[in-house]
């Protein structure tokens, strides 16, 4: 049994995960900026309100991640914007995050020279998302 | 959460040095322009290369089947992306997503080289020597290849 998805329990694995791993906290030495992750609210898919991820990341190290309106996302040094089921496709390792930005299926505001710097940190951050046990609201409510 | 000193500052408006042959530029196009007018607005030693650059550079990925023509026209400084492979590139990079931000990785070294002896470039020669990474046009346009990648480089 997983945590609900974008819920304050998804919010505290995530951020064990990505203080777990090595691998980040090497590839995110010099990071010192907030990344906002909007997820576009799906009513088709049981996700009826948009929601934002606010991460407080410093030096390799996730200080907090916590879940909250989309609007406070937004105002993130860097923004990656998706729908849901976009989402969910990274998160499932149906989608590579960088494909995904680079066919615009993930919409990415930001300096992009910064974000290019750290392209292994950002994999690697979303091969913490893969590693959660979730349970997604489109797959439980029938 | 702490507050941050050092923000990321959008720049002062100035004139495009990008700009986009298509009414809908791709996410890729965009994403390739946007980085090299960064890149170049932030770093002098960029825009040297960047101003003086005529060359027709072809970048198709690989595992997303999507490329972009990049049309640097010199004088002083204009590049325009292209969606797509455009006819009469000098040089055409195919290689997959994640090849393409390492070369966007590599260093560059003494006299504007591009270092291929540290861990990323160690990665692009091998993809290069295995044919995961294709340059045609290589040979007769190392210098231009070389510009490329110094204005390509966020390191």
């Amino acid at each position: 049994m997983g945590v609900k998805a974008f819920s304050d329990e998804w919010a505290s694995d995530f951020k064990d995960e990505v203080n777990k791993s090595g691998a980040y906290k090497s590839a995110a030495k010099g990071w010192k900026w907030t990344v906002g992750l909007v997820v576009e609210a799906e009513p088709d898919k049981h996700f009826p309100e948009a929601k934002g991820i606010v991460m407080d990341l410093f030096d390799g190290e996730a200080r907090d991640i916590k879940v909250g309106p989309a609007s406070d996302a937004q105002k993130c040094d860097f923004v990656i914007t998706a729908p849901y089921s976009r989402w969910k496709e990274v998160a499932t390792k149906q989608l590579d995050a960088t494909k995904g930005m680079l066919q615009g299926k993930l919409k990415l505001k930001g300096d992009l020279p910064t974000i290019v710097r750290y392209t292994k940190a950002s994999q690697e951050m979303t091969e913490c998302t893969t590693r959660i046990a979730v349970e997604w609201p489109d797959d439980t409510i029938r | 959460m702490a507050r941050r000193h050092d923000k990321v500052k959008a720049p002062p408006q100035q004139p495009d040095l990008v700009d986009y042959a298509d009414n809908e530029p791709s996410a890729f196009a965009s994403m390739l322009g946007g980085l090299i007018e960064a890149n170049v607005r932030s770093r002098p030693e960029k825009k040297r290369d960047f101003d003086s650059l005529v060359a027709r550079v072809g970048i198709w990925v690989t595992d997303i089947d999507e490329g972009v023509t990049l049309d640097f026209k010199g004088q002083g400084g204009k590049l325009t992306v292209h969606n797509g492979l455009k006819p009469r590139r000098t040089i055409t990079i195919r290689a997959d997503a994640e090849t393409v931000m390492s070369l966007s990785n590599l260093k560059i070294g003494l006299m504007g080289m591009p270092v291929y002896y540290d861990e990323v470039g160690r990665g692009v020669a091998a993809k290069l020597l295995r044919g995961k990474l294709k340059i045609d046009g290589l040979l007769p346009n190392i210098v231009t290849l070389n510009s490329v990648t110094r204005i390509f480089s966020v390191q």
